[in-house]
């Protein structure tokens, strides 16, 4: 399509741009032909220009013939709009003015594409590389793991200034459609300026943003989604994003490990079996402390309740601020423990961990059971193994801690019931939150 | 889901103990309580199949649903404000009744009140859940207390002290003329089948006739259990000195080697959450009942009159009603509940026939 008002388009394109410092705006002269290029050099690639455009642009000799070369190389594209073409150069395309002919030339930088060591959600066995840093790798690391034609990839953009490219990936053949019609009214509903990562809409998924479980699963392993798009799910590749996001999702994802499918099968079994018990007890077990300490001593044999109430004999508060104390350390401890840097990291754990808790007990400030509890509950928060619901977990055993504080046993209880309720009441996407024990609605 | 029929029957069976029917039967024992219980299982279960294949007729439709195009609007609104009642009351009993034992055994030194706001902040966050919902976490509770529950039982049945004899002696009771108060705690063990007016919209194709079947073995070993257990614990006589009959028979119990050695506490830690549930699904059915006699969406307002209610009810119930006058009136509620079970059964019975003649 040859247009004529090449001239006007160079110049509107060229005043738009605001000539930055980066900004390149070349002219190439042969005998025969003479051609104009211009890129922004930080984000073009000007080997791949070099390469694939200037040096035919030498080496081809008939203007005409140059003329088909472009207009059949895979990587041109044909001028369409200004506002298009402008949004284009900003993400590192470079415009060629051949003639009449206006081409948009992608040689976009691709950096960060090297795929990175799992660190995260590690196993001992299986695959060991996550995702990178870049798309168009991404989504190759993913249609290795998964060559299948019913794969569909479909890409929008959210963010109203970093109008981050979102890839969705579902296979044709398994996705349930109406799922499919959540997560894309959900992702064109997004009102946000900046989106640079999927974990962003945890926050986003609640209508009113006050989520407090995470109702989509990030993850930086290919397999895992490789293996989630079989069974069904959508999932988001974010640009820029070492995670993909896969939805919907239900606890029973949240505390499942890729590691479940490389053991054998009671072993599997037994492990599943093992996370679900920390997480009730890390839930449960500080106000439970609270509730037999200081309500229902009586609920324990002679024995137990005799060395709990012993252990607590030089305590000077009620077993709450014990407990409280305690938790709140062990908060502080795992917080500092992620922001220090990895060399002075052992050193606050020694610390925290071994100085402190053993002196605290010594001291009297709170008893050696306590510290016992503590450690239980705090171990077992990390077997959760999805960071993000482990987080959850973390705040859900103040809510059990406050209503055993205030209601003794009953509290206790009750209170895992609550939650138990809430967490019926939760779906993501349209699924059912507590899918492992209840049955889906529409499939049955 | 042939399942969830039986969940809610199950529901009921294990509920009754908190509802006072061991002990109302218990005080009949010797006169009329064991012809009264072999009575009450063949109307149970009659009612119970009769009912269930009647509403079949409508799959996935509650009772609202099922009524809401009549043209007798007036007479829609007095039947389902007559009927939430029954529902109503049920759920009071229960929480007035567990509320008192709470008190009585776990924590003697809280004041009622503080128990009740608890109850009735879980109570009302799962009734406005929807219906699917509810059953989901009613399915959920009994899937967590069942092992539990059938290790109590095991652990009663297995017992050195339990005595065969004072269970046979009551057993020689059996031709006694049987009371219409005993047949009715009876009956209530059976009576999770009415759920099914709202619980209907989650049933998919027919009930199968194996259903009725495990509804009337179960029955039989429930009523036993429930009857005959504190019996053999504590002796033919000594059995009714109890007001609640099975909470003194756990606390009979013992487990040598477990951490919590008196079972009392494993048996009210799984009664706290079985009684919630219990509650929670009676409500729930007059909740949609009152929802339902509205034309339009329920707004806001409403739906908070009617939780005010049910708290303004609840409270008083705690206030005036003490251990005593509660098991009283629960005699007679039992009584009118039979009645009211078996019109609302048989009325519905033939308004299908004609309808659907």
């Amino acid at each position: 399509m040859p247009t004529n008002n090449v001239q006007s388009i160079k110049e509107s394109l060229i005043h738009k741009l605001q000539q930055p410092e980066d900004l390149v705006f070349k002219e190439n002269h042969t005998k025969e032909k003479y051609m104009e290029v211009l890129y922004i050099k930080s984000i073009s690639d000007e080997d791949v220009l070099l390469e694939n455009v200037l040096k035919p642009f030498f080496e081809i000799t008939s203007s005409k013939e140059f003329l088909d070369f472009l207009q059949s190389h895979p990587k041109a594209s044909e001028y369409e709009c200004e506002q298009k073409t402008i949004d284009m150069v900003m993400r590192g395309v470079a415009i060629l003015f051949y003639q009449d002919f206006v081409f948009l030339f992608d040689c976009k930088m691709d950096r960060n594409n090297a795929v990175m060591d799992t660190t995260v959600e590690t196993t001992i066995q299986g695959p060991q590389a996550g995702f990178s840093e870049s798309l168009p790798v991404n989504l190759g690391l993913i249609r290795q793991r998964y060559p299948n034609v019913s794969l569909k990839v479909e890409s929008t953009t959210v963010g109203n200034l970093s109008k981050t490219k979102v890839m969705i990936l579902h296979d044709t053949k398994f996705v349930d459609p109406d799922t499919l019609k959540r997560v894309k009214k959900f992702l064109d509903a997004i009102d946000i300026d900046m989106f640079q990562t999927g974990e962003q809409l945890f926050d986003i998924i609640k209508k009113s943003n006050r989520a407090l479980f995470p109702l989509m699963l990030v993850t930086e392993r290919p397999d895992r989604v490789a293996i989630n798009l079989a069974s069904g799910k959508v999932i988001l590749l974010v640009h820029g994003s070492s995670y993909a996001v896969i939805l919907p999702t239900v606890m029973k994802d949240l505390m499942s490990s890729m590691e479940d499918i490389y053991q054998t099968y009671w072993i599997a079994k037994f492990l599943q079996i093992l996370r679900y018990t920390a997480f009730n007890i890390s839930i449960i077990l500080p106000g439970l402390y609270v509730a037999v300490s200081s309500y229902n001593p009586e609920l324990f044999r002679v024995h137990l309740a005799m060395s709990i109430a012993g252990s607590r004999t030089g305590i000077p508060y009620p077993s709450f601020v014990e407990v409280l104390l305690m938790l709140f350390m062990m908060e502080l401890l795992t917080e500092a423990s992620i922001r220090l840097p990895k060399a002075i990291g052992p050193t606050a754990t020694t610390v925290g961990g071994l100085i402190l808790g053993q002196s605290a007990a010594e001291a009297g400030l709170v008893s050696n059971i306590m510290i016992v509890i503590v450690s239980f509950v705090a171990i077992s928060n990390f077997v959760v193994p999805i960071n993000a619901f482990s987080f959850t977990i973390r705040v859900l055993k103040y809510f059990i801690l406050l209503l055993a504080t205030i209601f003794g046993l009953v509290g206790v209880v009750i209170g895992f019931f609550m939650l138990l309720a809430y967490m019926v009441k939760l779906d993501s996407f349209g699924e059912p939150f507590l899918t492992i024990i209840q049955s889906k609605p529409s499939k049955e | 889901m042939n399942r969830y029929f039986l969940y809610l029957v199950l529901l009921n069976m294990l509920v009754n103990v908190i509802i006072f029917v061991p002990n109302i039967l218990i005080q009949y024992r010797f006169e009329g309580a064991v012809m009264g219980v072999l009575i009450a299982i063949p109307i149970g279960v009659a009612l119970n199949y009769l009912l269930s294949t009647t509403i079949n007729k409508f799959p996935e439709q509650g009772m609202p649903e099922i009524i809401a195009n009549s043209k007798h609007r007036w007479l829609k609104i007095i039947h389902f404000c007559g009927i939430q009642w029954i529902w109503f009351t049920a759920g009071l009993i229960t929480l007035v009744g567990f509320i008192d034992i709470l008190d009585r055994f776990i924590n003697p030194e809280m004041p009622k009140m503080a128990l009740l706001v608890i109850y009735l902040a879980a109570i009302f966050l799962i009734i406005q859940l929807p219906t699917d919902r509810v059953m989901y976490f009613l399915e959920i509770v009994l899937f967590l207390n069942t092992p539990l529950i059938a290790f109590i039982i095991f652990k009663a049945f297995t017992n050195d002290y339990l005595s065969w004899d004072s269970m046979l002696e009551v057993g020689t009771h059996i031709f006694e003329r049987p009371s219409l108060k005993s047949i009715a705690a009876a009956t209530y063990c059976f009576s999770g089948y009415t759920n099914l007016i709202i619980f209907n919209r989650l049933i998919k194709g027919r009930l199968k006739i194996w259903n009725f079947f495990a509804v009337f073995l179960l029955g039989i070993f429930n009523l036993f259990t429930t009857f005959f257990i504190p019996i053999g614990f504590h002796g033919s006589d000594g059995a009714q000195e109890f007001q609640y009959p099975w909470i003194s028979t756990a606390d009979s119990l013992r487990l040598a080697y477990s951490p919590i050695e008196r079972v009392i506490f494993l048996f009210l830690m799984f009664y706290m959450s079985i009684t919630l549930i219990s509650i929670s699904v009676h409500w729930h059915v007059s909740f949609e009942l009152i929802k339902g006699t509205f034309k339009e969406k329920i707004s806001k307002k409403k739906n908070l009159l009617i939780l005010i209610f049910y708290a303004g009810c609840s409270v008083a119930g705690v206030i005036f009603l003490n251990t005593i006058l509660l098991n009283k009136i629960t005699v007679y509620w039992m009584i009118v509940r039979l009645g009211f079970e078996i019109l609302l059964v048989v009325i519905f019975f033939i308004w299908t026939r004609r309808w659907t003649a």
